[in-house]
């Protein structure tokens, strides 16, 4: 099961995983995955509401994405990062 | 004196600060009052400080439960009433990754009046792009003194380090601030102080696209790993082969001054050999230190276990295996080691229980001489493709196809049935190796195999001596208690149709795989089977080995866990002799299992 605490409607929103390369969106929240922190993790890492986060590269072969948020840069598979939800407007 | 506790996030250049200031040496300790091991150190300024180095991550809440006890360790030390200046290192260049843990960490130091401190690092990128960074607003914000300094410069470590010694301050800000607010500020100042621009993701980024392309980045890593396998075979090859000539010559030297008799045997043969058996993984273990600490380093290797992390998720391992797997084709030792890159130990331990599968070189002659036995010297397809050769290729595809199986099997016992665990990597960015800590982990690394692991292999090989060489002097190893022990133990090898001769190699074997070899040649009189197999090869033939059996042998090899050096390693890496035995154990009768069943098999395809 997953459930989510946010403001921005899951609606308007996309996954992570969904941006193109040098595609830039904002973060609009993350799913909280059942049962592990990994949307704390996430958070702490600097995946926050309203940050932009902008698709790096994306590998062939299904391999991890890489996407920069806050100056860092990180390499994201694709589950986790379907749990990344953007939009494509900077959410009031 | 007070101790200093260095903290921070991953890749944030804590290693780097720690050794600049203990001058490189340090050594796992127990910090008072916690139970996981910590890296410990003095500074060299002042040898009465101890400075303590915890593991990084990325923040106060764990996301697994062995992160967990690290965090709660770190709490511990945190909150006791001991006096320790708390340092927190934060990355200049990522500054909004390290803030949410900089501020919870900050709250610990106020709540039990511990003096609290920012070490900025990196801060030579920023000054060397001419980014512009706001030092004294973001003191003022964090409400803590924060300190510019350089790891890989050493500007201003000396002022940081005069503070954290002597130096007085009030306590963080932040001790009734609950966790809301933490995060919020956090994040506000991060918005508020980072760097402005993407300057350093850009470039990083266009390295990336080459690196991780598609093509380009296939060939890039296929260039990469076959350099860097060539280097564990063809510069470690000639040093092992160095010191194990040293070892001999010098057990031979000894030898040769005393009179001769069991003294002389003893210490040629015992003692020089045990040493030598040893000796020889040490500067395989220094030069994959070095290349791996480069790649690590260089921000490689993080891209290289993103390349390889999906083929290995289906086998319930992770990216970061593959060096460690990928370094077990030469030999598990490195393997073992290089598997400390690994962050989480539950990944490490499935990567250990792997390893051991994967067909390193000291089976090499083992199969060399049961093809040679079993496969006829033919070629096909105008002499390109030979049959033996072909039949070398199958075993390694056997045994690296085991070794995955086995590890998608264990994880998928052992767990609770997801497919591996999320990933998350921190890229760090691409930067020139620095030599001198990368040589001295390499030394350190080489010296705890010697340490750690020579005592167990040095007392086995002993042992194993004894057995052969009573009681009749080592005249004949049939007569000696090492072939005794054969037949007492053949009905175990009887099912495959192997005799005692092939028990005793089996068991010598236990030494080093190769061993195999030439204790076989003894018991059949073939001098020097080490060098020229095919003689033995020959003898054996005649001596009726049925293919079946030879298969069987084969089979047995690949799996069986038939090396001292690596249990022995394994018990100290994993911190269990229980997880070493049950593997050693356990693999023994697998292999013995499979070996049988193909035994069975062949004997009635062939009859
Ligand atoms: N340019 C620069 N690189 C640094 C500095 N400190 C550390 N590094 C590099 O940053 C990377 C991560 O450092 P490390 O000490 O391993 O980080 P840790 O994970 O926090 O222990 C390594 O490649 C270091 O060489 C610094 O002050 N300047």
């Amino acid at each position: 099961m997953t459930h989510v605490s946010h403001s921005v409607d899951a609606a308007d929103s996309r996954s992570l995983w969904s941006l193109s390369v040098d595609e830039r969106a904002y973060v609009a929240f993350v799913a909280d995955h059942d049962g592990d922190n990994i949307c704390q993790r996430l958070a702490d890492m600097g995946f926050l509401a309203g940050r932009s986060v902008t698709c790096l590269v994306t590998p062939g072969f299904g391999a991890p994405r890489v996407y920069a948020v806050g100056g860092s840069t990180y390499s994201i598979d694709k589950r986790t990062a379907q749990l990344i939800r953007v939009v494509n407007e900077r959410p009031a | 004196m007070r101790d200093i506790l260095l903290v921070g996030a991953p890749n944030s250049g804590k290693s780097a600060l720690f050794n600049r200031l203990t001058g490189l040496k340090h050594k796992v300790a127990n910090y008072p009052g916690i139970t996981i091991d910590v890296g410990k150190g003095h500074l060299v300024s002042d040898t009465n400080v101890s400075l303590w180095d915890f593991p990084g991550t990325y923040s106060l809440t764990a996301v697994s439960g062995e992160e967990q006890v690290a965090i709660d360790n770190l709490r511990c030390a945190l909150n006791d009433d001991r006096e320790a200046v708390i340092a927190m290192v934060l990355d200049a260049t990522r500054l909004e990754k390290g803030l949410t843990y900089c501020l919870q960490v900050a709250r610990e130091a106020a709540r039990s009046k511990k003096t609290f401190i920012v070490l900025l690092n990196m801060m030579d990128i920023i000054e060397n792009d001419d980014l512009e960074l706001d030092i004294a607003g973001l003191q003022a914000a964090l409400g803590v003194p924060v300190f510019p300094v350089s790891a890989r410069t050493g500007n201003g470590v000396n002022t940081a380090e005069q503070a954290m010694v002597s130096g007085e301050f009030d306590l963080p800000p932040w001790a009734e601030t609950p966790d809301v607010l933490i995060s919020g500020s956090a994040q506000q100042i991060g918005d508020r102080f980072s760097p402005k621009g993407d300057l350093l993701v850009r470039r990083q980024a266009r390295l990336d696209h080459w690196l991780l392309g598609t093509v380009s980045g296939g060939i890039a890593f296929v260039s990469i790993m076959t350099l860097f396998f060539q280097a564990i075979f063809t510069w470690a090859a000639p040093l092992m082969d160095g010191v194990e000539a040293v070892v001999l010559s010098m057990g031979g030297l000894v030898a040769s001054v005393m009179p001769s008799g069991m003294a002389a045997d003893f210490i040629n043969d015992a003692i020089f050999g045990g040493l030598g058996a040893f000796l020889v993984f040490v500067p395989l273990v220094f030069i994959l230190t070095l290349i791996i600490g480069a790649l690590e380093d260089s921000g490689y290797l993080a891209r290289a276990a993103l390349i390889c992390h999906r083929p290995l998720s289906y086998f319930g391992l992770s990216g970061k295996s593959f060096v460690p797997l990928l370094s077990g084709v030469a030999c598990a030792i490195p393997a073992i080691y290089a598997a400390r890159t690994m962050s989480s130990m539950q990944e490490r331990l499935l990567t250990y229980v792997a390893i051991p599968l994967m067909p390193c070189s000291a089976r090499l002659p083992v199969y060399a001489l049961l093809i040679a036995i079993l496969i006829p010297d033919g070629t096909f397809f105008g002499g390109l493709i030979g049959w033996q050769g072909l039949a070398m290729s199958a075993i390694y595809f056997f045994g690296i196809s085991t070794a995955l199986l086995v590890a998608a099997l264990v994880s998928r016992l052992g767990n609770d049935n997801r497919r591996g665990q999320p990933f998350i990597l921190e890229l760090p960015a691409y930067r020139v190796p620095i030599a001198r800590p990368i040589l001295r982990s390499a030394l350190n690394r080489a010296w705890h195999f010697v340490r750690k692991a020579g005592s167990v292999i040095f007392m086995v090989t002993i042992g194993v001596w004894i057995l052969g060489y009573f009681p009749n002097g080592g005249e004949d190893l049939a007569g000696s208690w090492l072939a005794s022990l054969g037949r007492f133990i053949e009905p175990v090898f009887e099912p495959l149709g192997l005799d005692w001769r092939y028990g005793v190699a089996i068991i010598a074997s236990f030494l080093a795989r190769e061993v195999f070899v030439g204790t076989l040649g003894t018991i059949f009189g073939i001098e020097n089977a080490d060098a020229d197999p095919a003689p033995l090869a020959d003898q054996i033939a005649a001596s009726g080995l049925s293919a079946a059996s030879g298969v069987a042998l084969v089979v047995f090899f690949t799996i069986a866990l038939q090396c001292v050096s690596t249990v022995a390693l394994l018990a100290r890496e994993a911190k269990s002799a229980r997880f070493a035995i049950t593997l050693m154990v356990g693999y023994f009768v697998l292999a013995w299992i499979v070996a049988w069943l193909v035994f069975v098999g062949s004997s009635a395809l062939l009859s």
